[in-house]
């Protein structure tokens, strides 16, 4: 087969292609934009045929790989370090050196290699990941490329920064897909800070007073969790076990494996998927350009943090550690879920849901049954794409409306009829049944049953998940009576290319859900867990505590939504004249009904405003953000004494 | 499906609906008389049923159309499925879809009253929610299983272990029943401040399809609340009795309050509540 060359492809392709987007000629960049996403694509879906294997290349360009690491390793550290001598930010240059030197040690004194099993590692979970990393990302990519032209032109720049722009952007696919491959630990933490260097540039580049801001505090939460990654390389060199990843979580060096090395992997990985109280360096990125937001939230940089968490979640199980880790995913789920609550910025809801979506799959691997990992596997699928057709409907509609407030998107669907009615589609997908990301949710709260504190966290967590959507869901879609014309909307075609794939998958994969866990989830969670896992017969999800019924009542509800389109025909509510204008206790102004307000006292015109509660006096963001991240510090600092 | 199965699942959708509106009527007629009138007929919601879709349409776009169809689609479903003996977490879920749409058709029309209703109602939904899935997991935590089946299956009353989450979910009741003290997104009497809040926008037929919705969704919670003694049919009616009538009774005796008011007391309460009851199922393991 041709798995290797798949492989390869998959990663090494993205970082040549990424170079030559530094050629900053417009139509080159877009055809290797479109080029590198159509094939990156396809390796990923042929890649997906093949079966688990491992592979150790034998040298890149005629270089011994573990070499070129390692020298690479230490490049892009210098430049970090380069990068934080001329910010003049003391921190991130002491969290650098505190890599460099540690590092160092290992390379020269501690025989990194012994004992290493397979460089690079393929299984069904690493291929899930590559898929939503290599296709999700790349629609995103090319919808970029109509977005920063117009980004630009916005902006009056004098040069255009694009060049830059898509060469970090498709550095970062190719630096995800080899992580999510990497079996030796030193590729993997080479990739891993590859995210951190690319997310740095791409939060700063607007290069504004705040996106530098932001983008350094991306940078130094970063740096700390490539801190602990490093020592926890030390630590397993120290202890005598190989840098290997597979051979970590297998059950025979388990046994005799620290929880110490471990917990600050996990630690690396929550910094890296912006759980409390890290939480604000992903809200910070909001300031970039919105590509950069989505690829970030979706399919890349969040997610590598979530896999490690996941993959190492078999060499922690049934540990104390495990259910602390339940409890801070749990928290982190709450408290990002009340904070989306208090929000009107239609992107700082967007990435709190990412934060919190985030802590659910965190909170899965700390419950550490089979149920929990299937959830926090379909998790990571189904928000991939929903969110990425939320961010990218978010960013053309402030294109559109210059605002990316949500009280400025009532009655959007009067406005840009198409984008409004994918948003709407992006919502329900993500939190409504029976879509993937409920069916997950579903799973993750009966798998939680059995840690009071941490069901009731969700349970409350998720009730505040259906109120912030469903209230954004139903303000785009208030309009008044309508003309006698339909509105409508044209949307460049990379726009459409994009939205519409996303829309389309978030369907009809939540649709095979049953089918995507029979052949991608289950071959992965029965290598380490025997009993209770789901099974999935004839449509419907099954374990002996629960079952979800997902055909039917897609199906179902399939039917129901085509009988109540038609129900709902606006073209026979006009033809019957069937529309009045909304109560307004008969006090509408007699000449133009439509107009909204009401005739008050003495025949003066006032007009009405209504908005939702944000509630910000209670939960507003200034006010709980500090209780929050200190409540979080509190169970962080707990969880990380459970390792010993 | 097997043909008892499905004949289960065919008559229950059909009966409900009559089942719910029966409940309605009685309600109206015990509320009358606790209040010294004689009231209506007992088939009066029917008669306002009936008469309701036989009225012109009245549409302020057709989003709101659109969402009260979904209302009523998802409510029968969940009624197919409890009768399916299917999930009862899923269920739940499913319900979600129903409750999420009509908010979203109350906020589709640009009137103050429907808004701040739906508005209100979302906060009714924060409310319940939560505590319906601790009830579920406290079923769970008693019979070891989210299925219905299974539940069924269990040999004495659940109540007996579960009376603190039992009063938990009676919240959930009082609050889908749009009863006092909760009746805050819209009441059964059109003279409030918000006029009818979450329903103001509808008219004749869609009201109409709003009710029979309403009434499959009664029917369902009603169904959860008689899980709880599910061993004996007795037992079973003389609870729903029981609490159906405590509803009537704290709905006369209460005002209608304020929905800060609400979210706080309900959640500090019931999640208390739940607590407690769970802390008694751990001693009572041991």
């Amino acid at each position: 087969m041709l798995a290797p060359q798949m492989l390869g492809i998959s990663i090494i392709l993205p970082f040549i292609a990424a170079a030559l987007c530094l050629i900053n000629v417009p139509t080159l960049r877009s055809a290797l934009v479109i080029g590198t996403g159509v094939v990156v694509s396809l390796a990923s879906l042929l890649l997906v045929q093949s079966g688990t294997f491992s592979l150790t290349p034998e040298s890149i360009l005629g270089i011994n790989p573990d070499g070129l690491i390692a020298v690479l390793d230490f490049a892009l550290l210098f430049v970090i370090l380069g990068i934080a001598y001329r910010l003049k930010n003391k921190l991130i240059a002491g969290l650098t050196l505190l890599q460099i030197v540690p590092l160092a040690v290992l390379e020269l004194f501690m025989n990194p290699g012994e004992n290493m099993g397979p460089a690079l590692y393929v299984d069904q979970f690493s291929m899930i990941m590559c898929m939503v990393i290599s296709i999700v990302g790349s629609l995103i990519c090319l919808y970029g490329l109509p977005y920063m032209r117009e980004h630009e032109h916005h902006l009056k720049l004098e040069k255009s920064k694009q060049g830059r722009f898509f060469f970090f952007m498709v550095l970062f696919l190719g630096a995800m897909n080899g992580l999510v491959f990497s079996n030796n630990l030193l590729w993997l933490y080479f990739f891993w800070e590859v995210t951190t260097l690319c997310s740095f540039m791409l939060i700063k580049h607007d290069g504004t007073e705040i996106a530098v801001k932001n983008a350094t505090r991306a940078l130094w939460m970063n740096m700390l969790g490539g801190v602990a990654f490093v020592f926890a390389l030390i630590i397993f060199r120290s202890q005598g076990l190989p840098l290997s990843l597979q051979e970590i979580i297998t059950a025979e060096s388990a046994s005799k494996l620290a929880l110490l090395p471990v917990g600050l992997l996990c630690f690396a990985g929550f910094t890296k998927a912006a759980q409390m109280p890290f939480q604000s360096w992903l809200c910070g990125a909001m300031v970039a350009p919105t590509p950069i937001s989505a690829l970030l939230h979706s399919s890349t940089m969040v997610k590598a943090g979530v896999y490690l968490v996941i993959r190492l979640a078999p060499a922690f199980a049934g540990t104390l550690f495990s259910n602390y880790v339940a409890l801070f995913g749990a928290f982190t789920f709450l408290a990002a879920a009340v904070l989306a609550l208090s929000q009107s910025n239609g992107k700082k809801i967007l990435a709190y849901s990412t934060i919190s979506n985030l802590g659910m799959i965190v909170a899965c691997a700390g419950i550490n049954t089979p149920a929990a990992i299937s959830a926090a596997v379909l998790l990571i699928v189904f928000h991939a794409i929903s969110k990425a057709l939320m961010f990218l409907c978010v960013g053309s509609i402030e294109q559109k409306i210059g605002s990316r407030d949500i009280e400025d998107m009532r009655g959007l669907v009067d406005i840009m009829p198409r984008t409004t009615m994918m948003a709407a589609l992006g919502m329900v997908t993500l939190f409504l049944p029976p879509f993937g990301a409920l069916l997950s949710k579903w799973m993750a709260v009966e798998a939680s049953a059995h840690l009071p504190l941490v069901v009731i966290m969700l349970a409350l967590g998720s009730a505040l998940t259906m109120v912030f959507w469903g209230r954004w869901l139903g303000m785009i879609m208030t309009s008044v009576v309508p003309d006698k014309v339909l509105p409508t909307e044209r949307m460049p075609l990379f726009f459409s290319v994009p939205l519409w794939t996303l829309a389309v998958s978030a369907v009809v994969i939540s649709f095979t859900a049953p089918g995507l866990y029979t052949s991608m989830v289950l071959p992965v969670l029965e290598r380490f867990y025997s009993a209770d896992l789901y099974t999935a017969a004839r449509g419907v999800i099954s374990n002996n505590i629960g079952m979800f019924a997902i055909y039917p009542v897609f199906v179902v509800m399939a039917l129901g939504v085509i009988y109540a389109v038609r129900a709902s025909s606006a073209k026979r509510f006009f033809r019957r004249g069937d529309y009045v204008t909304p109560y307004v206790c008969g006090l509408q102004d007699p000449a133009d009904p439509r107009r909204l307000g009401f005739k008050g006292p003495l025949g003066v015109w006032s007009e009405f405003k209504t908005t939702n509660y944000y509630m910000e006096n209670i939960i507003g963001e200034s006010r709980i953000t500090g209780w929050i991240n200190l409540i979080a510090i509190g169970i962080l600092i707990i969880l990380l004494a459970g390792v010993f | 499906m097997d043909f008892k199965t499905f004949s289960f699942v065919i008559l229950a959708v059909i009966l409900a609906p009559f089942a719910g509106g029966l409940l309605a009527g009685i309600d109206r007629r015990l509320t009358a008389w606790f209040q010294g009138r004689s009231g209506p007929p007992i088939l009066q919601p029917f008669y306002d049923v009936i008469k309701l879709l036989g009225k012109d349409r009245q549409v302020v776009n057709y989003w709101q159309i659109f969402c009260v169809h979904i209302y009523l689609i998802s409510s029968v479903l969940c009624v197919a499925l409890f009768a399916m003996q299917a999930d009862l977490l899923m269920i739940f879920f499913v319900m979600t879809i129903g409750a999420v749409f009509m908010v979203v058709g109350a906020m589709a029309v640009p009137s103050p009253y429907s808004q701040l209703g739906a508005q209100r109602e979302l906060i009714q939904m924060l409310t319940y929610e939560p505590l319906l899935i601790i009830v579920f997991v406290g079923i769970y935590l008693v019979t070891g299983s989210f299925k219905i089946d299974d539940i069924l299956s269990y040999e004495r009353p659940i109540f007996l272990m579960l009376p603190l989450l039992y009063l938990v979910l009676t919240f959930a009741l009082t609050i889908k029943l749009r009863k006092s003290p909760f009746d805050i997104s819209t009441s059964h009497h059109a003279h409030q401040e918000v006029v009818r809040g979450v329903l103001t926008e509808y008219s004749g037929p869609y009201l109409a399809i709003l009710e029979i919705a309403h009434w499959y969704e009664i029917v369902l919670i009603l169904a959860i609340c008689g899980l709880f003694w599910s061993t004996s049919w007795i037992g079973l009616v003389l609870l729903l009795a029981l609490t159906y009538m405590a509803e009537i009774v704290i709905d006369n005796v209460t005002p209608r309050m304020t929905w800060k008011w609400m979210l706080t007391y309900v959640w500090a309460v019931g999640i208390s509540l739940s607590f407690f009851n769970m802390a008694l199922l751990y001693a009572n393991s041991f």
